[in-house]
């Protein structure tokens, strides 16, 4: 028996497992494919809102199963169901409160993320396919938005799904049979839960989950479009792998996010009104806030009347929409300095400035309502 | 190259420093707030917005918030967590202060940074925060009280009366909205630049660095890479650890009631109309009612009865006597 003079390094069983797994899937190379992406210019703060959305999702998931172990989607025991959770479920109201500001976070962070992008050009060639997905993807956080909105079963609930189906009733031709499939009824009842929490918790989270994931290929693909300012000399001593600095600045930012949904479900917990009913008694109906800019448009005189609702809730925001997605075969301008991009940059400070005037203007409106 | 860096304006160079020692300072912030708060020892009010960022965006308002909340009686929330978050904030402050501070000094002023930056660029903004911050937060809310009462009155002029509540509240929060956040961007430029200003001074006694920019890099990117990679990694493991098992252990069972001081306004409802229980409600009082008025009748009819027996035996009696009289 021959002893080698060099010392033998036994591996531990997790190495073993890692080596059993890698053999067969390339776990090695996988992992230095999505840690070695190098980042022109280095990491930022502003490229963390796609990561933390990942993680907002995760979050939402989660907190989402959580509540369902004790949720029932029957519109006798839907209401019920939530008070129990709010107030006999060990930490439920904790959960209930998480995921409700968590479906905020997510909108904030779509709105951040997709300024990001625009601001910083990255819409432009060869990063089109990328832009168009992301605007489906936003759809979808609004869609999570409007369909968990109706779940707890209350007036507030209830009145706001009213009003969201009503201003879908407005498109033209889809729209009426888009209200009736999920309204399920003349009136908001048990086919209306039943749909909303479907596609709630099935075919949003599918959708979202294959177009995330598409969303990601193609971001690869194409690789990150970098800073916008600063010679090439500049960026290219700057330029760093994905891990480890960009991967920090990623998970500071997820830990800031998490940080704040928490103080905010401290803050504000979730407190359920009156049970649903037909009747909205003295509660003035009004959507979450992320419409409530669409909903203060629509009581301006120029957008009253039929014509009038259909231009406001319906023929503007689709322009609005065509146009981001026609944005980059619109644009071919390869200049990506927001600064050398006037129309871009007031453009972009005009839609800004605009929602928040229409939502701050909702909230005042609630004044005159009482 | 060394003009645009001798030319760079103070906003740029406050601004350059501020906002990165901000982010960098906040996460663990951030934690040790929601410690706090799930212990139940701290309580903000409403503009929570307002709070956070007062209270997260020192060393600028380190000094400047107590100032506000005693001077101009601007009440923020209770408890003992604030105070004690604004302890944990001076060594984070300093320290983010510090390793910004220092690449900022490589990278943008090409000058080595001196020692004790941190607490040197901490304490002089801190004492640019608590003189400038009142000043600015009483001449913001002087402005923006006074915007919004001559939007109300503008419009109460007869010729704008008929304007519609949606469109003038639009008007109305654009105009004293405008006003407010000009002055308010304005005087917060004002502040930066002060900020900006006093981190020139500072940088103006530092001797010049000699690397090339290459190497500036290279040494500003280390600089924020800690020596010790595996110590480091597991204080920061050990600190989420317990600052982890210290909330869920803190977390409250059911739903925290709200302190006295920061109590929310509570959303009241009439109850809702349902139209099964009304009609239920109102069947069982028509049968009582009707059971009442037949009740009533009845003993009517009883009374009316007995009177009339009474009646007629009163008559009976009356007409016995004549009877009696007869012979």
């Amino acid at each position: 028996m021959e002893h080698s003079s060099i010392p033998s390094t036994q591996p531990t069983a997790i190495e073993k497992v890692i080596a059993f797994i890698d053999e067969r899937v390339g776990l090695k190379q996988m992992q230095a494919k999505m840690l070695n992406e190098p980042v022109p210019g280095g990491s930022r703060w502003a490229y963390v809102f796609g990561s933390v959305l990942l993680f907002i999702f995760i979050m939402q998931a989660l907190t989402g199963i959580l509540l369902m172990f004790y949720y029932v989607p029957t519109a006798d025991h839907a209401y019920a169901s939530t008070q129990y959770i709010i107030h006999e479920v060990d930490y439920g109201w904790f959960l209930l409160s998480y995921h409700f500001w968590g479906s905020t976070a997510m909108v904030v962070c779509v709105f951040a993320h997709m300024s990001q992008v625009f601001l910083w050009g990255a819409y432009k060639k060869p990063r089109e396919m990328i832009w168009l997905v992301g605007l489906a993807l936003f759809g979808i956080v609004m869609g999570f938005g409007f369909t968990g909105y109706l779940l707890p079963w209350d007036q507030r609930a209830y009145w706001a799904t009213t009003v969201g189906v009503e201003i879908m009733d407005k498109t033209p031709v889809l729209g009426d049979f888009m209200a009736r499939f999920l309204k399920g009824g003349a009136t908001p009842g048990q086919m209306t839960l039943s749909r909303f929490f479907v596609i709630h918790v099935m075919i949003l989270p599918a959708a979202l989950m294959g177009l995330a994931g598409l969303h990601l290929f193609l971001f690869r693909a194409a690789g990150p479009a970098g800073p916008f300012r600063g010679t090439p000399e500049e960026i290219k001593a700057k330029t760093d792998y994905f891990f480890p600095r960009q991967i920090w600045k990623d998970i500071v930012g997820m830990a800031v996010v998490f940080a704040s949904i928490c103080a905010l479900a401290f803050w504000e917990p979730v407190v359920l009104l009156e049970e649903a009913t037909p009747d909205p008694g003295d509660y003035h109906p009004e959507p979450e806030w992320y419409f409530l800019f669409l909903f203060q448009l629509l009581r301006l005189k120029i957008f009253a009347g039929e014509f009038g609702q259909f231009l406001g809730a319906i023929a503007l925001p689709g322009a609005f929409m065509a146009l981001l997605a026609a944005l980059p075969f619109i644009d071919k301008d390869p200049e990506r300095n927001i600064f050398k991009r006037p129309i871009a940059l007031i453009g972009w400070i005009v839609v800004m400035v605009a929602i928040l005037l229409f939502t701050v203007s909702a909230i005042i409106n609630r004044e005159f309502l009482d | 190259m060394t003009d645009e860096r001798e030319s760079m304006s103070p906003t740029k160079i406050g601004l350059g420093v501020l906002w990165p020692a901000f982010w960098t300072a906040l996460p663990i912030k951030l934690a040790f707030v929601l410690v706090f708060l799930a212990m139940g020892i701290m309580q903000f009010e409403g503009r929570i917005g307002l709070a956070f960022l007062m209270l997260l965006a020192s060393p600028v308002t380190i000094f400047a918030l107590p100032t506000i909340s005693m001077g101009l009686e601007s009440h923020i929330g209770e408890g003992v967590g604030i105070a004690l978050l604004f302890l944990i904030s001076i060594p984070i402050d300093i320290w983010a202060l510090g390793v910004v501070g220092r690449t900022f000094f490589l990278e943008k002023f090409r000058k080595e940074p001196p020692d004790g930056l941190g607490l040197t660029l901490w304490w002089k903004s801190a004492l640019v925060g608590a003189i400038f911050l009142p000043i600015l937060w009483f001449i913001v809310s002087t402005v923006t009280s006074t915007s919004i009462s001559m939007a109300h009155s503008f419009f109460e002029l007869e010729m704008f009366k008929g304007i519609p509540v949606a469109e003038r509240i639009s008007i109305e929060l654009t105009i004293w909205g405008s006003i407010a956040t000009a002055v308010l961007l304005l005087l917060l430029l004002i502040g930066v630049s002060l900020v900006g200003r006093m981190i020139r001074g500072t940088a103006s006694g530092a001797s010049p660095a000699t690397d090339n920019y290459q190497g500036l890099i290279k040494r500003w990117d280390l600089m924020r890479v800690p020596a010790d990679q595996g110590l480091m990694l597991a204080g920061v493991t050990g600190a989420g650890v317990v600052l982890s098992l210290l909330f869920w252990a803190a977390l409250p069972v059911t739903t925290p009631h709200p302190h006295e001081c920061c109590k929310q306004p509570e959303v009241k409802v009439q109850p809702p109309y349902k139209p099964l229980d009304a009609l239920n409600k109102d069947e069982k009082m028509i049968v009582q009612l009707t059971a009442q008025l037949e009740a009533i009748e009845k003993r009517k009819a009883e009374e009316a009865e007995k009177n009339k027996g009474k009646g007629k035996a009163k008559d009976g009696h009356e007409a016995a006597p004549p009877a009696a009289k007869k012979p």
